[in-house]
């Protein structure tokens, strides 16, 4: 028994340490040319966005930077802009469409960052949007703000079952 | 002539002139018409109609309802010239023309400029349009995507059309168009997106520019020239649109003009307040941002300015001074005045002399921490220090909130009872300030605000009735939610207005008292009006369905979830949510 | 990249007030370690040899246990004194450092990012205020007040041969004077772990004489040259209109981001990337293009630029003197 235990002590710790490497990973390097959305290698390129640390809290950082919340509210609750926080979705509550919203724009007034903002830091933002209302894994997710604080923590928001809402018909108003 | 063709042509000539006379006294009758939003130039909102007053207004009843098919904030005013009534919606800002003389309100024509979605996205405050304007046989109305529009009142046909920028610069246009003299006077908005700010008079008959006086810049773009002779020295200098601002920062300084315009036929001025300088982190423009969170006089042939004030200089805390300017006649210690009642988002109660825009007081009519008062002899406000935003530093109790004292609701003056009926809030909020980003197209604000209730029994709004000759309320009345419907005074001794929850109230001018009171469908934040229709009768007549700023809590699409959302009312009214939902809808009400 | 670097080379009041405490305590620890190390010497030597059958010895011996127990009080009392003596000296170093004239004192607010300094004169005051990064330029001779801030986590601001060190703690501010009283460049940098590059974040101080700084800070409120040819008019538009205006400023342009350095005279400066490469040409290509390989985890992304594009840019950028 005793000397089972040092070896399973060994690979617990080692198993742990690895699966927690991917959280922590903060990888430096440009997204590479070509990538694309759909596919295998697209839905393992959005899901290392969100199990990411670091991309979520950069993307945390871009929004502030990029002015999102000045439409979105601080905490994505949302202004002249639709909430980001709740259950409803106009457009989508993929990465993937998360990411188009955002890189081309909508009709209704969601401007377009496509060429003024760097590839990788549209997926970083993607990714932070899914997680203001749980969707991201919540391990990464940022936790209390260093700002006023005005809503629960991201990583904190209860997984809530998104549903899609359509704008209305006779206006085109949300 | 037999003596029967001679009666015969007698009475022809007695009913001719009979018709003649009525359709002459007609055309005079004036009083019973409410033109434009404010009602007259000077603003008042005070309809001398005294058919319902105090003793029958118990008995009012709703004679007629329209569906406007929108379901945003409906801030506007119904419009009534003659025998048809005028309701511009928020966007698609769809403008309706009733028939009036049939109680079922059939439709005259509709008109549907179709603006550009896009528009909604750079709405700060909710897709709201304060009202349209009819004069000269023409309606003039704003729409969210930057046209002017002028319509054959009579049948809706479009006669021009004036463009400025691209919604997707940030800029929208909600405010009302004041029709005076010849000219049609509008006003931009977007201060929340760094968009410049103007006043822009364009020519009734053809819609052409006539002339356009920006908030910020030198002073050839401002209009300011030997004429300009401001009542104190802080506002005095040479190219102060420039001098006041670190280098190129007045560009993207705000100043946009979304209030409200008066003027003053003897003087030919006319008033307006300029919005808050943009970003709202005061850091990143010291200075004092002229000529923003102010109010101009400006000569309303030329253009030109012929005294400015500046009420909240190098404002913080997004004071815009584009509150109503009322103009009253008041009889003061020193004698008549020609008085300028303003009432402003920092939280005092203002009365300028309209003449030279000197202050003669400046009295709180809500708690106030961010200021300690303003100093009558130089026209400083002294702003509290402790309550300065510092970056990424949070200051709490910031008393009144970022929405004002009051905010765009517009107060009425009654000359009957003396006093200002100011519709309005009670709120404080806590806030964060940071470094932000000019990327145009989005907000340049670099600020976090969550509102919360200010002091008192936990009443979030209040419409207070002021005395201005004594410098206090004469009465108050508290409401659960921020008043945020415009007021309306009557020659019957009443005072209108709505909560956002629903309920179109009137209570008696003199005490506040509730005389009457009628559940409607949405929140009102709508201005209410009283006119005299084709019967003869008086009317009421205000628009229900929730919205702007505060209301747009009550959408799907905000999550009160978080204290932020809502431009921070989130935070402060977040259970608007179940006491009201939207909707959009017109409301007369009769005496039986 | 040069700049003096070091305490023992103080070139303003402040530091060489530190010196000189330095120096005192040096002396006096010195002074200490030789005596006790000549103390465990002597009671080595003295020791009696001992041996397997001897017996200790344990009688009480009262004349060389008397002049012991004076020996110790001897050396108590003079590391009491010693001690007071240093603490004394400690106070009147820090009140000493601390009255600074501040008359005509140059202010600057200088808030830490990670990783780079940004620096903001006459933060009031409209008509003299401009904004640089990582280099600070004062004058001989003047007083210079801090306000000290953050953006992010807690830094640290220390260049030695000025004075000490002083924290950047984010939600605060607080302030820290110095002198320069020699012209020259001196080297500083960010003394409390930031993150990632928190060892290559430099601040360069270049104290002037009073000429040169007016004539400098003159420069530095101008709004950016205008662009002298179509390559240059390609990379202005390029900076506006793609991704450099989302985060730099670059007055008298409609780039006015606020989230990166200040670029208006970017060409002025002596390094990039907070000391970590000198600015030429080359440096900043590769800089624009990916800043990570050069200084990994820093918040500047890298751009996949057509060559052109990138070549315009550089063009630009490098001409902002």
């Amino acid at each position: 028994m005793c000397s089972h235990s040092l070896e399973v002590g060994i690979v617990l710790c080692t198993t742990l340490l690895v699966a927690a490497c991917e959280r922590e990973m903060r990888n430096f390097d440009p997204v590479p040319e070509g990538a694309q959305v759909g596919g295998s290698s697209g839905a393992a390129m959005v899901s290392h966005y969100e199990r990411n640390a670091h991309a979520l809290a950069t993307g945390k950082r871009l929004w502030t930077w990029y002015n999102c919340g000045g439409c979105h509210a601080n905490g994505g609750g949302g202004a002249s802009g639709p909430a980001l926080m709740d259950a409803q979705w106009l457009y989508g509550w993929d990465a993937a469409s998360i990411y188009q919203s955002i890189a081309d724009g909508r009709a209704n007034g969601m401007p377009a960052y496509r060429g003024r903002i760097p590839e990788d830091q549209l997926w970083q933002l993607a990714a932070y949007v899914r997680s203001l209302s749980g969707l991201a894994p919540q391990d990464g997710a940022p936790n209390r703000d260093d700002a006023l604080l005005t809503r629960t923590p991201e990583s904190f928001s209860d997984k809530q079952n998104p549903e899609r809402a359509q704008p209305s018909a006779a206006t085109g108003q949300r | 002539m037999t003596p029967t063709r001679f009666h015969l042509r007698c009475l022809k000539a007695v009913f001719l002139l009979g018709l003649a006379a009525s359709i002459g006294v007609c055309a005079a009758d004036r009083d019973g018409d409410w033109p434009m939003p404010a009602r007259d130039f000077a603003n008042t909102r005070y309809a001398p109609l005294a058919d319902i007053n105090t003793a029958n207004v118990g008995t009012l009843r709703q004679a007629s309802t329209f569906s406007t098919g929108v379901s945003r904030g409906h801030e506007a005013a119904p419009i009534v010239v003659g025998d048809t009534m005028y309701v511009v919606t928020p966007y698609p800002n769809i403008v309706y023309a009733l028939d009036l003389s049939k109680p079922a309100l059939p439709l005259r024509w509709k008109f549907e400029p179709k603006p550009d979605p896009f528009a909604q996205g750079v709405a700060c405050c909710d897709v709201v349009n304060l009202g349209l304007a009819v004069a000269d046989g023409k309606v003039f109305v704003n729409t969210l995507d930057n046209q002017t529009i002028a319509l054959n009142a009579s049948d809706g046909k479009e006669l021009w059309r004036f463009r400025s920028a691209d919604p997707r610069s940030g800029e929208p246009r909600t405010m009302a168009p004041l029709v005076v003299k010849g000219r049609v006077l509008i006003g931009n908005d977007g201060s929340a997106f760094g968009v410049r700010g103007w006043l822009i008079a364009l020519d009734l008959a053809s819609g052409k520019e006539l002339w356009r006086a920006y908030s910020t810049g030198p002073d050839r773009e401002v209009l300011i020239g030997p004429e300009y002779k401001p009542f104190y020295a802080k506002d005095r200098g040479t190219d102060l649109g420039v001098a006041t601002w670190p280098q190129g920062a007045w560009k993207i300084g705000g100043g946009t003009v979304s209030g409200w315009l008066s003027f003053d036929p003897d003087l030919g001025l006319v008033y307006y307040g300029t919005a808050n300088p943009a970003p709202w982190n005061a850091e990143q423009r010291p200075g004092d941002n002229k000529f923003t969170s102010g109010v101009f006089a400006r000569d309303i042939a030329t253009g030109r300015a012929r005294w400015f004030y500046q009420v909240s200089p190098h404002d913080r805390f997004h004071y815009e001074a584009t509150n109503e300017n009322i103009l009253v006649d008041l009889q003061l210690p020193g004698g008549t005045r020609r008085a300028l009642l303003h009432p402003d988002r920092n939280g005092y109660l203002y009365v300028f002399d309209r003449l030279t825009g000197e202050v003669l007081s400046a009295t709180p009519f809500v708690r106030i921490t961010t200021s300690t008062g303003v100093d009558l002899r130089t026209g400083e406000l002294r702003y509290a220090p402790e309550k300065l935003p510092r970056a990424n530093i949070v200051v709490r109790g910031i008393c009144p909130s970022s929405a004002g004292g009051k905010n765009w609701q517009p107060s009425a003056w009654s000359p009957a009872t003396r006093l200002l009926y100011i519709p309005h809030q009670n709120l404080c909020q806590d806030e964060e300030v940071m470094a932000t980003s000019f990327i145009a197209g989005t907000p340049y604000m670099g600020a976090i605000i969550k509102m919360k209730t200010g002091p008192g029994s936990g009443n979030r709004g209040r419409v207070t009735a002021w005395d201005p000759v004594a410098g206090r309320a004469a009465w108050t009345v508290d409401e659960d939610f921020p008043v945020w419907s415009g007021a309306l005074a009557t020659a019957g001794d009443l005072v209108f207005y709505g909560t956002m929850d629903g309920w179109f109230k009137a209570v008696d001018a003199k005490s506040g008292k509730l005389l009457w009171r009628f559940k409607t469908e949405s929140g009102i934040v709508g201005q209410p009006v009283a006119y005299r229709g084709p019967d003869g009768k008086e009317y009421i007549a205000v628009l229900s369905g929730v919205g702007g700023w505060a209301g747009s809590i009550a959408f799907d699409d905000i999550d009160a979830r978080d204290g932020s959302a809502a431009g921070g009312f989130a935070g402060a009214i977040g259970d608007l949510k179940l006491r009201t939902a939207k909707g959009g809808k017109l409301h007369v009400f009769a005496l039986p | 990249m040069g700049g003096l670097h070091d305490v023992q080379m103080p070139a303003g009041p402040q530091a060489a007030f530190l010196f000189e405490l330095w120096i005192a305590m040096l002396v006096v620890c010195v002074v200490v370690f030789l005596a006790v190390m000549a103390a465990l010497a002597a009671g080595i030597r003295r020791a009696s040899p001992a041996t397997d059958r001897a017996a200790p010895d344990l009688a009480p011996h009262p004349r060389i246990e008397s002049r012991l127990r004076r020996l110790v009080g001897c050396a108590l009392a003079a590391s009491t004194v010693l001690l007071f003596a240093l603490l004394v000296a400690s106070f009147m170093t820090d009140r000493a450092i601390a009255r600074l004239p501040l008359r005509d004192a140059v202010h600057i607010d200088l808030i830490g990012h990670q990783f780079w300094w940004e620096a903001r004169y006459a933060p009031g005051d409209p008509a003299l205020t401009f904004t640089t990064a990582n280099e600070l330029h004062v004058p001989v001779g003047q007083p210079v007040l801090l306000t000290l801030r953050s953006d992010d986590v807690i830094h640290s601001f220390w260049v030695p041969s000025l004075h000490g060190k002083k924290d950047l703690i984010p939600g605060r501010e607080s302030t820290f004077a110095f002198r320069a009283d020699k012209a020259g460049v001196y080297r500083g940098q960010c003394a409390e772990f930031c993150g990632y590059q928190h060892a290559h974040m430099t601040l360069y101080v270049i104290a002037e004489e009073p000429a040169r700084y007016d004539e400098w800070a003159h420069g530095q409120r101008q709004p950016a040259v205008a662009p002298a040819n179509d390559q240059q008019r390609r990379g202005l538009d390029l900076v506006v209109r793609t991704t450099c205006s989302m985060c730099h400023a670059i007055a008298g342009t409609m780039a006015q981001g606020r989230r990166a350095p200040d670029l208006t005279h970017l060409a002025s400066r002596l390094t990039l990337g907070a000391g970590v490469v000198a600015n030429d040409g080359k440096a900043l290509a590769d800089w624009i293009a990916n800043a990570q390989k050069t200084k990994p985890g820093v918040n500047m992304p890298p751009h996949a630029l057509p060559r052109e594009d990138l070549a315009a840019i550089t063009a630009y950028l490098g001409a902002l003197r």
